[in-house]
């Protein structure tokens, strides 16, 4: 599938987009912007997708305007706006759930499910001091063949991301969000890799507990990059939330072997 | 008449949990637990001594209030303790498990007890569908399949292989084979057509659980026709209903229980988030489903499940007369009884199998 790059204005950035696909609208949030991955192309041949790069991220200047992650949520709502007018899914990975969580909480209107992937709002792990690029990628991965595969961030991109990220976060868990968590309404699926080791194994319960209509999916054998360890699980599960919401727990598949 | 104690096992606390299913296990306080199973396991000691009949165990999953998801495994316990009553698995989900590993279940538990062990198999409320992601458009089609299976695995001498739509396995051999031959007696728990007429066709027996009496007629009334359609005729332990029940020693005060309990307001007893509900009937059915449809006109957080009623309410005269309207009209010869109610704890179900073993059952034998 391919993907259109674009570029959208909100709050003085231009910000851009990459959109493949038609139907309903699903709004991603990866770190790093658009790339390619299976899960990507499994939803554009369904909906229409659009993937915002965040400012600060990726290739885009750095990022010193956003006061807060929920400051960043607000600008990413506007350029969303200026792109649908319909309701989407919000899809949001890593620091991009986090992001995703302030804006399901703050535009509750135009969300009309929440899939966070690895997000690192509630209990994030502390990252050894100094860590490179490297380090982090490889801390990324259930297994280091699977690094192997993906080359981690460009050195300055990393130091761009890691300042915005640090600023808005100082990598501690976001108690502010966690105390709102009860105001997002909208269907929510929290996506963990069990091999997680940026996040605590303590955060899923955390989503659950306290957003009304949440489920959680622990994916085996798959560290933080979920998508590098276990594409086709990840693909799945977010495929089958997408579009089912909380009936996703009702079986689907069928299980006829000879008909 | 029959009398059978369902053993539900039910954690002590469960006034406390929310109106959800599955109940989140963090609710459970393992010193809670295991006094539950403890007071359980006295409940059907007692009513074997109060002259109960059978003691029956069904699998339940993701909840506290019948928390026997593997009912072989109380059933076995239960078993050792109580060695004169006949052992019922009331039953099996079968559409959920693997009906190989439940013909073996059946047969141990038939060695173990020496030839004590009823077998049921029915395919479950909707919400049990999810516990092992059956699609629930095949629940059916897996029921019957399954129960054939099991059928053949308790009772064929020779190692077979099973190429079914379902199922398929290469060797098939089931060792213990069970005590009671052909096989022990099974009953079929169901309130629809095609699994009345394959109980009534393999000569099996049937069992419905919490119909009003003359909703049970008219199945009981389809499962006699069926049965001497297929040429014999059903015995008063063919024909198992399951009916909650409060009994006290006087009308007065058994009504006075169940004003208290209304005025609690309990949730549904299956309580299942409205959007899933439709979307598991919908595939029961075979129907469209509408989610997003559904969810705009849905209050948020909405929950369904039957209202919490009680089919036997009374002093044991009463009862007994309630008792005996199912019997007469509808043939049931076995009468299962879940006696943990709300707001009725250990001490109170003690009581009640003291009122009903005294006062109820010489009453019953006599039916």
């Amino acid at each position: 599938m391919a993907f259109q790059e674009k570029q959208v204005e909100a709050d003085g950035f231009s910000i851009r987009y990459w959109e493949a696909g038609q139907g309903r609208p699903v709004v991603m949030l990866d770190r790093t912007g658009y790339r390619g991955t299976l899960l990507h192309d499994a939803l554009a041949e369904q909906y229409r997708v659009i993937c915002l790069e965040l400012p600060g991220t990726g290739d885009s200047p750095a990022n010193a305007v956003s006061k807060s992650v929920g400051d960043l949520a607000a600008t990413i709502a506007k350029a969303a706006d200026a792109i649908t007018t319909e309701r989407y899914t919000l899809i949001g990975t890593s620091f991009g759930a986090h992001v995703a969580l302030w804006q399901a909480i703050q535009s509750p209107d135009q969300v009309e499910a929440l899939i966070l992937v690895s997000s690192t709002a509630i209990h994030p792990q502390e990252v050894p001091v100094g860590a490179s690029a490297k380090d982090i990628h490889k801390l990324m991965f259930a297994h280091p063949e699977n690094a192997e595969k993906q080359a981690p961030l460009p050195a300055e991109i990393f130091a761009k991301e890691s300042e915005l990220v640090g600023r808005l976060t100082s990598g501690d868990h976001d108690a502010e969000v966690e105390a709102r968590l009860g105001d997002i309404h909208c269907p929510t699926l929290a996506v963990f890799g069990q091999e997680d080791r940026l996040v605590s194994h303590e955060a899923p319960r955390v989503y659950r507990e306290k957003i009304p209509n949440c489920n959680i999916a622990l994916v085996y054998d798959a560290g933080h990059c979920i998508v590098g360890d276990r594409p086709e699980a990840l693909r799945n599960t977010v495929l089958d939330y997408a579009e089912h919401w909380e009936t996703f727990i009702v079986g689907h598949q069928t299980g006829v072997i000879n008909p | 008449m029959k009398a059978s104690y369902f053993g539900q096992m039910g954690y002590s606390d469960r006034s406390t949990f929310p109106p959800t299913w599955p109940t989140p296990p963090g609710y459970t306080d393992s010193k809670t637990s295991v006094q539950s199973y403890q007071d359980g396991m006295e409940e059907c000691e007692f009513a074997e001594e109060m002259s109960f009949d059978w003691i029956s165990f069904s699998e339940h999953h993701y909840s506290g209030r019948i928390p026997t998801g593997t009912p072989s495994v109380m059933a076995a316990a239960v078993a050792e303790r109580c060695k004169r009553v006949t052992i019922a698995l009331l039953g099996h989900l079968l559409p959920l498990n693997n009906p190989v590993r439940i013909a073996e279940e059946v047969a141990l538990l038939d060695n173990i007890t020496n030839g004590r062990v009823v077998a049921g198999f029915l395919r479950g409320t909707p919400n049990e569908d999810q516990v092992y992601s059956v699609n629930p458009a095949e629940g059916r089609g897996r029921l019957l399949e399954g129960m054939d299976l099991i059928l053949k695995a308790l009772t064929e001498p020779q190692p077979f292989s099973w190429e079914g739509r379902y199922y398929q396995f290469r060797t098939v051999a089931v060792w213990p084979r069970p005590v009671q031959r052909p096989l022990p007696p099974v009953i079929v728990g169901t309130r629809s057509d095609d699994t009345i007429r394959y109980a009534a066709e393999h000569r099996l027996g049937l069992g419905v659980s919490f119909l009003p009496v003359e909703q049970t007629e008219v199945i009981t009334d389809k499962y006699r026709a069926w049965c001497e359609e297929a040429g014999w005729t059903p015995g008063p332990d063919n024909i198992v209903y399951r009916g909650s029940i409060y009994v006290a020693e006087t009308d007065e005060l058994a009504r006075e229980w169940f004003e208290g309990l209304q005025k609690t307001r309990p949730g549904p007893n299956i309580p299942l988030r409205r959007t899933v509900s439709e979307a598991i009937q919908s595939a029961r059915a075979g129907t469209d489903f509408d989610l997003r449809g559904l969810v705009a006109g849905s209050p948020e957080g909405d929950v369904v499940g039957n209202s919490l009623g009680i089919n036997f309410l009374g002093g044991p005269d009463t009862v007994a007369k309630q008792i005996k309207e199912f019997h007469d009209r509808c043939g049931v010869g076995v009468i299962d009884l879940p006696f943990q109610q709300n707001m009725v704890d250990h001490r109170g179900v003690l009581k009640e199998l003291e009122v009903f073993g005294k006062n109820v059952i010489p009453q019953i034998r006599e039916f």
